[in-house]
C-alpha cells in the first residue's frame, strides 16, 4: 500500500514530514536507524524545494509517495518547481581535510547519495521527479 | 530542541535536548555565537540527549568548531548517539571534532 504526502513550499511544513515518516516506519516496521537516516534525507532534499525550487511567493505543491515491497523502501519527490537534477550537484572534495580549509556547504548531498542505494531523476513535463531507493 | 546552558569554571557546557533540524538550527546557531562573541574559547557540547540532526545542524557545529578553532579555543563534543555518531562519520566529522564519551570526560579534556 502506497502512502502519500502533499505538502506547501513552507518550512513550518516540515512537521508533517516528520510525522509522515513516523507513520511509515510504524506501519511498515523500519527500525529507528533508518528511521533516522531516512528523515535526513528527505528533510535536507524537501527544505532545499522549499529554500530554492520557486521563485514566486505563492503556495505551491511538494508530493511525496512512499513505497515499501520486498524490503526496499521507495520515495518519490514531486513538485513543479525550476528544473533540479539532485545527479548533477557536485560532491565536496575533500571531507577529510583539516578545519581551516573544510568547506561549510556540499554536505547535504554527500549525506544524501552515502545513505540511499539508488537515485534517480525524471523531469516530466514541468515536473521534477527524484526518486530515492534504500534497502533496509 | 532545548538548550540547557552552564558555565563550569572556564567551560561553556551546552547540552542539546531533541532536534536540531532545518526549523530550529537558527537557535543553536544564535546561542554558540553569543558565547563566541562573548570571548568564550572553552565549549563543550553535550549529545546526549540530541535525538536527530540535519545537514543544517551540522553545518552549525562546523561553523561553531571553526570560530573557536581560529581563537585556539577547545570545542569539545560528547555522548553522541550511535544514529548521531554515525552521520558524524559519514559526514567526516568525527576526524575533525574530539569526541568524548561523557561531559566529564570532555571537561576533564580541557583541565
Amino acid at each position: 500500500m502506497k502512502k502519500n504526502l502533499k505538502i506547501k513550499n513552507n518550512i513550518s511544513e516540515l512537521d508533517k514530514l516528520v510525522i509522515f515518516i513516523e507513520k511509515m516506519a510504524e506501519d511498515w516496521k523500519i527500525p529507528v536507524k533508518e528511521v533516522f537516516s531516512i528523515n535526513l534525507v528527505l528533510e535536507e532534499i524537501i527544505s532545499n524545494i522549499i529554500f530554492y525550487a520557486f521563485d514566486d511567493k505563492f503556495d505551491h505543491e511538494i508530493h511525496l509517495e512512499a513505497d515499501y515491497n520486498n524490503n526496499i523502501l521507495k520515495i518519490m519527490i514531486e513538485e513543479e518547481g525550476k528544473e533540479f537534477n539532485i545527479l548533477k550537484v557536485p560532491l565536496p572534495d575533500h571531507l577529510d581535510t583539516g578545519v581551516e580549509n573544510r568547506k561549510v556547504g556540499g554536505l547535504g548531498i554527500h549525506l544524501i547519495t552515502t545513505i540511499m542505494d539508488k537515485i534517480e531523476y525524471k523531469r516530466t513535463g514541468d515536473k521534477n521527479q527524484t526518486f530515492l531507493y534504500k534497502k533496509i | 530542541m532545548e538548550i540547557k546552558e552552564q558555565k563550569i569554571k572556564d567551560v561553556i557546557v551546552l547540552e542539546i535536548l531533541g532536534r536540531v533540524d532545518t526549523t530550529n538550527y537558527g537557535k543553536l546557531e544564535g546561542v554558540l555565537s553569543d558565547y563566541i562573541a562573548k570571548n568564550e574559547k572553552n565549549i563543550i557540547i553535550d549529545c546526549s540527549e540530541m535525538d536527530y540532526i540535519s545537514s543544517s545542524g551540522l553545518r552549525v557545529f562546523l561553523t561553531g568548531f571553526k570560530k573557536i578553532n581560529a581563537i585556539n579555543g577547545n570545542y569539545f563534543l560528547c555522548g553522541l548517539q550511535d544514529n548521531i555518531q554515525e552521520i558524524f562519520e559519514i559526514s567526516g566529522f568525527t576526524s575533525i571534532f574530539k569526541i568524548f564519551t561523557n561531559q566529564e570526560n570532555a571537561l576533564k579534556g580541557i583541565e
